[in-house]
């Protein structure tokens, strides 16, 4: 089963390896009872042939990345040999991306967190114990004598509840862990949000009501407008949108500082000064409006306070010449984009985007986006931005208990008068809050109370935040934290408690329903039993909360009147059912899968056996060619639900919020001279983003991966590189105010002589991933962390570097 | 010795043969560093084998855009010569030059010990040497120049040794008569050897037909330097009148060679250039300019010529200390035909997202296979030793 | 019985190389450099910033072209490199000597040294995997986010990449050679 690789060429010499046979799954670092950090000599991987016999598939999902492709795991003799696509999922489309492929090397990665272990070094450095799951919920609990347990900090803060931050990145199971979050009783949660979607999701929320999906399969003209799609895979748009680019069907324009796989499939691509594109969406605006190209009809029934912002656009004058030293594209360009568009209207898709918050200025940005696309009334329709249906699940109970000595979010409000709202950092705080805001008030001391530990479920934000530096020195600081991960990551080198969670493929997780032009219910199904000691999160919960629950209801017990008058009227049995930790997870995820869809007859049984349900899916979804599946028929599919309607609460388009302005954010978007580009002469804007073949970090130690591109190198034009005496793949060190990193350069022509680039996700310092551990440079070590203003998100693209040959 | 006697019956060995000949050589320093330096290569070549045997191809820096590497120079370079040294072994018994009759015997001993070295290349080059032997014969690749010239490789190498013990036993009927059969099989066989170049479609500087009739050509050169080295060092450059006259000849024949070898290099490189054809001027216009094909022209071509050419072919001295920079060029000459070959990368574009475009296709040995080819040279140098002790190779001269 | 041959919408990749890595999950290939049976390329962008020449940035999907008069096969010493029943131009590695006088004779750079058998390697359509199993996929075809691949019998009228090759213009790599490839990019 097992395969060695080709010692003398891999990764063309640049990571050093040994070979072993298939003993080598079994050894690792970080298992071993010492806790020595010492590398793994040994290094395997199962990277199989498939046998020639019809095998046995168990429909799942990807979780290689956010889009949860549907998978056929081929298992033989209890080994998983090869992931193919599931054709029956709409979102998918019968596709699994080099990520989706190769997750088969996540399963069986040799540096997999094994056993759950408890830290006995010192914080950060990485030694730990291997422990039963009985010790690491103890200690949890409990403490050791390196670091205090929950019931000593609960003690101590008094049953404060938020004295725990619950922090977790994007997946499947998030919403377990989220209801640990919510039956624990905290109020500070911190998911990827601000530091991904969040002003694109809330710039389009708060103006259309919801953040739309694209219909890309039948848009004829599409803006692509800081948004990657043949490099950043989002399903089903990536797939729509390149079967039809250049002459196939729908006309491309990218725009993009930097000339990406993307840019190379557009029928133009224009590069624009970073952070600029706002004054070219208001130029876009502007022409729409002299040149009388919006649809009147449509703003007439769904716009509000749409003549005030048209005569600020026009008062201001963004016109396209306007525009044009400001983003560095041509006025005619601009002039010539407003009218295509409007001309293809409403098949017609200004590309929303993704990860956003390039620049401070992205909520307007996106605000203005949204209006743009509406002014066409390319809204909620075939071709445009649609809204879509959504194949509803039954809900199952959690539990939220409140407590009385639960302090309310660590926001904190200076500058305001006490006892008023209003934040440091952020107009807005939304669900998933602002992180860098969090980390910083936690770092300059100014949280409302203390915060002494965290929980960390599927989240890096050691390399996924900006400036490493300080989230390390958080990290350092929190008394207890918990990580619950695969892999042994940034973070989790920084944990007092590590809890090995299974890979995807070693789990069902919580089935979801996904909502758009083709809705249908998919379901994540465990493949192969967990390996090593590895739990799923959801028996990982069960078994740490019937630990605490006890013990911490005590505490409560103690500080929390309210319980206390609860118990003297109900008796304690029943008072504590209210506050039973172990409530959520009682039963197993295959039941609760079970429950979500006992509405639709059959469902259950489809989901287990394909993967994917949605009604009359037998009646609709055939094959049409090797390649070519139908979902639902052109008459059944759901691109118009609301007459065109935002979902916004009075119906329409919001462009003036006025409530905006006692917050000191503009009520519409209007370009300020602050937004400016500019560069200090010898410094280079830092520019950071996605490569096809990984997943920000969580793919960075993936051997199938790292053998596709062995590490990232920094992108400077060539120019500049010549005038420099820089060469390819010489070692170039980037450094900003926070910090510096060293990597490899790649002269080219795709970048502007002011700015260089290089893919996130590299370079981490966790000696305990063979591959990853620093390979490449690390980005956050050098991005400083800039908030925007509204939601505190991260504003990625404001930092300016020097380079240096070293 | 009951041995003995059984290989004197099949040919006959010098009385006075025996191991402590071999090693009662005279001390002289001369004698002492011809020695060592069998020794060393030796020594190479076992280490070399030896790695072969324990890492097979790992141990070697061909790769996939350059999988033919100084292995196979090193092969052409030994076949060739014997190739060359057959030919003018047949001089004088086949095509009746007399004064070449007096150096049969010794020139086609000196064909099998090229060939032999040779030999020993070919196999640690090929990856599955035994598998070869199994399905060369199961399933043969009648379209294949390797099978062709591997089996004619094996019919040569027949006929040679047989030629050599008939000619050994003094019976000239029959060695003429495999001479004929050996000298045929030797020209088709090394001629197949260059059309494995030429009939690559998907390399335009090698193919056509100039490769196999230059291999023709450059192997007599390539033999004929080798005679004048061993025979300058067998006289000590000190020429009897016989061999002078031989050798004389031997001369103005080479420079007559050299001077269509060069003149066929010409046409090659002009028709190359000319027209500026894709894949074959740019791969010509980089041969050129490479070292190493100006050191073979110079060393392998030029200044023999020119010697030849001012001296009428008489400054035997000359011509042998020109004829050791020759064979070393000619190695160089082998070598740079192999890698001409393979230059040009098939595949012009990037495959992973940070490197640079294609380029010329480098390659450089690696020391297991410096040492076999190389190591190869000492089992030639043994083998002339023992035989020479072994065997009268000059009876010849008293016929 | 059938005559495989594969069609490239090569226009469509995205350079994603999601082919490479099903290729090498599904057929077991070792990883390193330059072990692989599939490769996307791609040219450097010419232009200076920000004019560049969109053109000259094609991604181009390629592996063994699965030649119809295949040079490799023709030079084999031991007929290692064969035509199987169905057209696909295969090795078998007990017979392969390891003398690399194919990987020398491919035009297209489709052949490689695996390091495990010390044998030659290359594309064999997924024969000894999915198609062993009776499936009419490839590997690198299936997991294809763009569809660029269209896999099928030429000798089938009806198959959709006969189809397709009498509909769409298409143009196959080094014609002038005479290999007669039968793989075929869309245009
Ligand atoms: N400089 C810079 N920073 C960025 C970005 C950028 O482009 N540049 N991108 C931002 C964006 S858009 C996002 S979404 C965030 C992403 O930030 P994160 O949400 O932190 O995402 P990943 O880097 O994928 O890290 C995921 C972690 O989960 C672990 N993991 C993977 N699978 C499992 C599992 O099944 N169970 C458990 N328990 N753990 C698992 C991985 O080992 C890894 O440690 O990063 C942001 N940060
Ligand atoms: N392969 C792969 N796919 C992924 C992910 C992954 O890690 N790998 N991650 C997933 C996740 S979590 C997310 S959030 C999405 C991210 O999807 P995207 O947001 O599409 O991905 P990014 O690479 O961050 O793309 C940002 C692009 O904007 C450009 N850009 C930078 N500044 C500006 C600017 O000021 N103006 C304009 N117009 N462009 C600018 C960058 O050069 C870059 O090409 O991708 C998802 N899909
Ligand atoms: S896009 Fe790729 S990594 Fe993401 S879910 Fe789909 S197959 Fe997996
Ligand atoms: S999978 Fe398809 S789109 Fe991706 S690189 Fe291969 S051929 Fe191109
Ligand atoms: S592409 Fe190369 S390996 Fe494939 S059949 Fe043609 S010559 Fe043979
Ligand atoms: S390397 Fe193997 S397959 Fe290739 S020609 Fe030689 S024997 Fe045939
Ligand atoms: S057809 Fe099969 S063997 Fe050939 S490249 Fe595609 S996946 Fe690999
Ligand atoms: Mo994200």
């Amino acid at each position: 089963m097992e395969v060695e690789i080709s010692r003398r060429k891999f990764l063309q010499g640049t990571v050093a390896m040994s070979v072993v046979g298939s003993a080598a799954l079994s050894t690792n670092l970080l298992s071993s009872s010492h806790g020595s950090s010492a590398k793994p000599g040994a290094v395997s991987f199962h990277n199989t042939k498939t046998g020639s016999d019809k095998g046995h598939d168990v429909a799942t999902l990807c979780e290689m990345c956010v889009n949860k492709c549907a998978a056929l795991a081929r298992v033989e003799n209890g080994v998983v040999t090869k992931l193919n696509p599931n054709p029956m999922f709409p979102k998918s489309k019968n596709m699994l991306c080099a990520r989706g492929n190769a997750g088969i090397q996540a399963l069986y990665d040799p540096d997999r967190l094994k056993f759950p272990m408890i830290r006995i070094g010192e914080k950060g450095e990485g030694k730990f114990k291997r422990v039963t799951w009985d010790e690491a919920y103890s200690a949890i609990l409990n403490g050791t004598d390196k670091f205090p347990g929950l019931s000593t900090i609960l003690e101590e803060e008094e049953d404060n509840r938020s004295s725990m931050l619950f922090c977790a990145g994007e997946g499947m199971a998030e919403h377990t862990f989220k209801q640990f979050y919510q039956a624990f009783g905290s109020a500070n949660w911190l998911n990827h949000a601000s530091i991904c979607l969040q002003t694109v999701a809330s710039g389009y929320g708060v103006t259309l009501g919801s953040y739309p999906q694209a219909d890309l399969e039948n848009a004829e003209y599409i803006i692509m407008a800081g948004a990657n799609r043949a490099e950043a895979i989002v399903t089903p748009d990536t797939m729509d949108l390149f079967k039809r680019t250049k002459g196939r069907g729908a006309k491309m324009i990218c725009i993009d500082p930097r000339f990406t796989n993307t840019s190379a499939k557009a029928d133009k691509w224009l590069a624009i000064k970073p952070g600029t594109d706002l004054a070219f969406v208001l130029a876009l605006t502007y022409v729409t409006f002299t040149e009388e190209l919006q649809n009147n009809e449509y703003i007439e029934t769904h716009f509000n306070s749409y003549e005030e912002y048209k005569n600020s656009v026009l008062e201001n004058k963004y016109t396209p010449e306007w525009a044009e030293p400001i983003t560095g594209i041509k006025a005619e360009d601009i002039y010539t984009i407003a009218r295509d568009f409007a001309a293809a209207a409403p098949k017609a898709v200004y590309y929303p985007g993704r990860r956003s918050t390039f620049a401070k200025n992205d909520f307007q940005l996106r605000r203005a986006m949204a209006i743009y696309q509406a002014l066409h009334g390319a809204i909620d329709t075939k071709g445009g931005l649609i809204f879509g249906s959504k194949i509803p699940l039954k809900a199952h109970e959690g539990l939220q208990p409140l407590y009385e000595k639960a302090k309310a979010r660590a926001v904190v409000k200076s500058t305001n008068k006490e006892g008023e709202a209003g934040y440091d950092d952020c107009a807005v705080v939304s669900g998933g809050g602002s992180w860098i805001g969090w980390r910083n008030r936690f770092l300059d001391g100014k949280m409302p109370y203390k915060v002494r530990g965290m929980f960390c479920y599927k989240h890096n934000p050691m390399m996924n935040m900006p400036n490493t530096q300080k989230t390390a020195e958080m990290l350092r600081k929190m008394d207890l934290v918990v990580t619950i991960d695969t892999m042994p990551s940034d973070t989790v080198m920084y944990a007092d408690v590590v809890l090995p969670e299974c890979t995807y493929l070693e789990r069902t997780d919580p089935i979801k329903t996904f909502g758009g032009v083709e809705p249908s219910i998919a379901v994540r199904n465990k493949v192969i039993d967990p390996m090593f000691e590895s739990k799923p999160v959801m028996d990982i919960m069960k078994g740490l909360t019937t630990k605490i629950s006890k013990p911490l209801f005590e505490i409560s017990k103690k500080f929390d009147e309210e319980i206390q008058d609860l118990i003297d009227e109900d008796g304690e049995e029943e008072a504590y059912a209210e506050f039973d930790l172990t409530l959520p997870f009682l039963h197993t995820q295959e039941e609760l899968n079970h429950h979500a869809v006992a509405d639709y007859p059959g469902a259950a049984e489809k989901l287990h056996h394909d993967g994917v349900f949605y009604p009359k899916q037998d009646d609709y979804y055939k094959q049409l060619s090797a390649n070519e599946h139908q979902y639902y028929p052109e008459n059944k599919k759901s691109y118009s639900v609301r007459g065109g309607k935002p979902v916004t609460p009075s119906g329409k388009v919001e462009c003036v919020i006025g409530s905006f302005a006692s917050k000191g954010i503009d009520p519409m978007p209007v370009w300020r001279d602050e937004y400016e580009f500019s560069v200090p002469a010898g410094k280079f804007k830092l520019l950071t983003g996605r490569h096809a073949q990984f997943t920000q970090t969580g793919s960075a130690n993936n051997a199938m991966l790292i053998d596709l591109m062995p590490e990232n190198f920094i992108w400077i034009n060539k120019r500049v590189a010549a005038e420099k005496g820089i060469k390819f793949a010489d070692m170039i060190e980037v450094s900003s105010s926070i910090g510096s990193t060293r990597l490899k350069a790649y002269p080219t022509e795709k970048i502007a002589p002011d700015q260089v680039f290089f893919i996130h996700g590299f370079g981490e310092e966790s000696e305990a991933l063979t591959w990853a551990y620093k390979n490449g440079g690390n980005d956050n070590a050098i991005i400083e962390d800039t908030m925007e203003p509204v939601y505190g998100a991260a504003a990625m693209h404001e930092t300016n570097v020097s380079i240096k040959k070293v | 010795m009951a041995l003995r006697e059984l290989v004197n019956k099949i040919v006959p060995i010098k009385e006075d043969f025996s191991i402590k000949s071999l090693l009662g050589f005279k001390k002289t320093p001369l004698n002492v560093l011809v020695f060592f330096m069998i020794m060393g290569l030796l020594l190479l070549l076992v280490w070399g084998l030896a790695q072969f045997l324990m890492h097979g191809h790992h141990a070697y820096n061909v790769t996939r855009e350059h999988p033919w590497g100084l292995l196979i120079s090193g092969y052409i370079f030994f076949v060739g010569t014997s190739t060359g040294l057959c030919i003018i072994a047949s001089l004088g018994h086949v095509f009746g030059i007399k004064e070449f009759n007096h150096i049969g015997k010794r020139t086609t001993l000196l064909a099998i010990i090229t060939l032999l070295p040779g030999f020993i290349i070919i196999l640690t080059e090929i990856g599955h040497p035994v598998t070869m032997m199994i399905y060369n014969i199961l399933t043969p690749g009648i379209t294949s120049a390797i099978w062709w010239m591997g089996t004619l490789y094996g019919l040569v190498l027949t006929f040679i040794i047989l030629e050599f013990g008939f000619a050994l036993r003094g019976n000239h009927k029959w060695a003429v008569r495999l001479g004929i059969g050996g000298l045929i099989a030797d020209v088709a066989a090394f001629t197949t050897l260059g059309s494995v170049f030429a009939y690559l479609v998907a390399r335009p500087i090698a193919n056509g037909p100039f490769i196999p009739l230059y291999f023709l050509l450059t192997a007599v050169v390539s033999g004929a330097f080798f005679m004048f080295m061993i025979y300058g060092f067998k006289h000590k450059l000190n020429f009897p009148e016989e061999v002078k006259i031989t050798l004389v000849k031997l001369a103005k024949i080479l420079g007559l060679l050299l001077a269509v070898t060069m003149f066929f290099e010409w046409w090659r490189i002009i028709t190359a250039i000319y027209g500026d054809m894709p894949e074959r001027a740019d791969t010509m216009m980089r041969i050129i300019a490479s070292t190493s094909f100006q050191l073979e022209v110079l060393f392998a071509m030029v200044i023999p010529f020119v010697i030849i050419l001012v001296s009428k072919g008489t400054a035997l001295k000359a011509l042998f200390f020109s004829s050791i920079a020759a064979l070393i060029s000619i190695f160089l000459m082998r070598n740079d035909m192999v890698h001409h070959a393979q230059m040009m990368p098939m595949q012009m574009l990037k495959k992973t997202e940070y490197q640079l475009a294609p380029t010329w296709i480098e390659y450089s040995p690696s020391p297991v296979e410096w040492a076999i080819a190389v190591g190869a040279l000492g089992v030639c140098f043994l083998l002339y030793y023992v035989a020479e002790k072994a065997f009268d190779l000059d009876e010849d001269d008293h016929h | 019985m059938a005559r495989y041959g594969m069609a490239l919408d090569y226009k469509n990749c995205i350079n994603c190389k999601a082919c490479e890595t099903a290729c090498k999950e599904e057929n077991g290939i070792l990883m390193g450099a330059d072990k692989h049976r599939i490769w996307v390329g791609t040219g450097e962008i010419e232009g200076q910033y920000p004019l560049l020449d969109l053109t000259s940035n094609v991604f181009h999907p390629s592996q063994c072209q699965h030649c119809d008069n295949a040079p490799c096969e023709e030079v084999c010493p031991t007929q290692a490199t064969y035509t199987d029943e169905n057209g696909v131009v295969r090795v078998n590695i007990d017979q392969c000597i390891l003398c690399s006088y194919c990987m020398n004779a491919c035009p297209y750079d489709a052949r490689y040294v695996d390091d495990r058998t010390m044998t030659v390697d290359k594309c064999n359509f997924c024969a000894e995997t999915r198609l062993a199993r009776g499936e009419t996929t490839t590997a690198c075809q299936n997991t294809c986010p763009t569809k660029v691949r269209i896999f099928g019998d030429l000798d089938d009228p009806n198959s959709e990449i006969s189809e397709v090759l009498r509909t769409r213009e298409h143009y196959s790599l080094k014609a002038h050679l005479g290999t007669k490839p039968k793989l075929f990019y869309l245009t």
